[in-house]
Formats: structure tokens, sequence, C-alpha cells
């Protein structure tokens, strides 16, 4: 009788164990790896039943998507909370010259691409392109406005 | 927008140049417009580029992003210098005032190529300085 009841016992925690899965720091160690073999760098994980949270800070969107995709691929990882952080951006560069210096630019720029129809206005270092181009123009325009720094780039240009 | 929504409104653009190892560098953001410069190899790349971004965007007319394009390794198609190609008609005065720039200012800066500032040529291409 006792070594039945023993026996019962033994086979339920063998099952409870086995229902655990991996433990969370081998769960870590698992997504830490993959994280270094995905190149991703600036992350740390943490793990607590089987769910992971991401912190740290990252250069830009593309490496905080990536860092979760990774992670979420590790077999056992059940859930992924993303809290990273981007790292802040350096200020926008600083236009060319003044606003007429620009628009003369832009002007320039239009004419070395074959583009015509497109009036350029500069205020305060922020472009507006209006007129009428041929849709295959459009992203020539939008270049030949954006290679001179502006700040914005106020795009009003009608395609026909 | 935050800096963190533009670049998510724009990540596709980025995943494009990460997948064809297309160097690229962003600035501004917090502003509400993302400058996004990105350095491709040759013009069917700028075109991919543009053409994302017209997808993201269609008509290209939201004003928060500035996408640069730069085919490295190419000067041509209004890159690197600034500079100005003479047309027919023009002289130093009427060229100085598209830039709010002097006659004087232009020719101090093409010295080198124009020894006449009442003789220039048609095609020829002149440097624009930085006033």
């Amino acid at each position: 009788m006792k070594i039945k009841y023993l026996y019962i016992l033994a086979i339920a925690a063998a099952l409870l164990l086995a229902a655990c899965g991996k433990k969370d720091s081998d769960l870590q160690k698992s997504a830490s790896d993959k994280l270094a073999a995905d190149n991703v760098s600036g992350v740390t994980v943490a793990v607590k039943d089987g769910n992971a949270t991401l912190t740290g800070e990252v250069a830009d969107i593309t490496v905080k998507t990536k860092a979760e995709a990774s992670v979420k691929s590790v077999e056992g990882i059940k859930g992924v909370t993303n809290q990273l952080t981007l790292k802040p951006l350096a200020p926008a560069p600083t236009p060319m010259g003044d606003d007429k210096m620009m628009e003369g630019t832009i002007n320039e720029n239009l004419k070395k691409a074959n583009v015509t129809g497109v009036t350029a206005t500069v205020t305060n270092g922020e472009v507006t392109l209006t007129g009428e181009v041929p849709k295959a123009d459009l992203a020539k325009a939008m270049q030949a406005a954006s290679s001179a720094n502006p700040k914005k780039v106020n795009n009003q240009l009608k395609t026909k | 927008m935050t800096n963190e929504e533009l670049q998510t409104k724009y990540q596709s653009l980025l995943d494009l140049a990460n997948q064809n190892g297309w160097q690229y560098n962003l600035s501004g953001g917090d502003d509400g417009v993302l400058h996004v410069d990105v350095n491709v190899p040759d013009e069917n790349a700028k075109q991919q580029v543009w053409d994302k971004y017209n997808e993201i965007d269609p008509g290209m007319a939201g004003g928060d992003l500035v996408l640069n394009a730069n085919v490295t390794g190419s000067e041509a198609a209004g890159g690197g210098a600034n500079t100005y190609v003479v047309e027919h008609g023009d002289n130093l005065s009427k060229i100085g005032e598209k830039y709010g720039l002097s006659w004087q200012q232009i020719f101090e800066a093409n010295k080198d190529i124009i020894s006449d500032p009442d003789m220039i040529h048609p095609g020829q291409e002149l440097k624009i300085p930085t006033a």
C-alpha cells in the first residue's frame, strides 16, 4: 500500500516537471545567444515564466523589430515585451545657405534633372513645390529639393 | 509624430536599405520631419528607394520625410558640389540673382575659368559660392 502511494507520487512529480518546460535561466541564455547570432547588440533580455522582456537603447526601429523577432523565435519563449527605446537622432543637417541660395540650388537641380513645370519656394529653410509634372518626374522633383538639405519639403505638385 | 512613430511609418524603406546593404543615416525626427540619407549604388536602386517612399505615402505629400538618395561614386544628377550650367542668354548678374549673390561673387569663385566677366558661354559649369 505504501509503496503504491510513493509510486503515484513519483509519476505526478515527473509530470509536473515536464509541464514546466525549460527553466527561465536557460531561456534567457538561449535568447541572448540568438540575439548575438543575429548581430543585435545593446539589448538586455530578462525571462520570467517563459516571458521575455527586452530593455536597452538601439540605433533605430529596424533593430527594435529585429530583436523582438529574434527572441520570439527561441523555442520555449511564450511572449515578448518590447521595451527597447530608440537612440535619439542627431539634428537634421543645416540647410545650404539662406533661402534664396537654396531656391537657386533647387532650380538648378531641377534643370539638371530635366524637370520642368515646378516652382520651388523656400521660406525659413522649408521648400514648397508647386506646379504640375508627369508622374515619372515627381520623385526627381522631390530629390532636387531634398538634396539642398531643406528642413522640410511641402510637396504640392499635381501629377498629370 | 515623434521620432519613433516616423521611423515606424517609414520602416519598410529602412528595411529595403538593410536588405540591400545600402548604408543610411537618420537625423531630425523629433521636430516632426525625419531625414533619411541613403547611399545607393546606382540609378535603379535610387528609383527603388523613391518608389518605396511613394508606396508608403502615395503622392509623397505628407511633408514628414526628407529623403535624399545619393548615388555613390557618381557626381551626376545634381549631387556633390553646388554648380550652375550656363544657358544661352545668361550673364553673371542674372545667375547671381538666382542665388541671392552679386555678379562679383560668382566671378570671384570662377576666376580659374572666366577671364572676362562679360564673356561666359552656354554649357560652362560655374561654381556657386556659399553666401
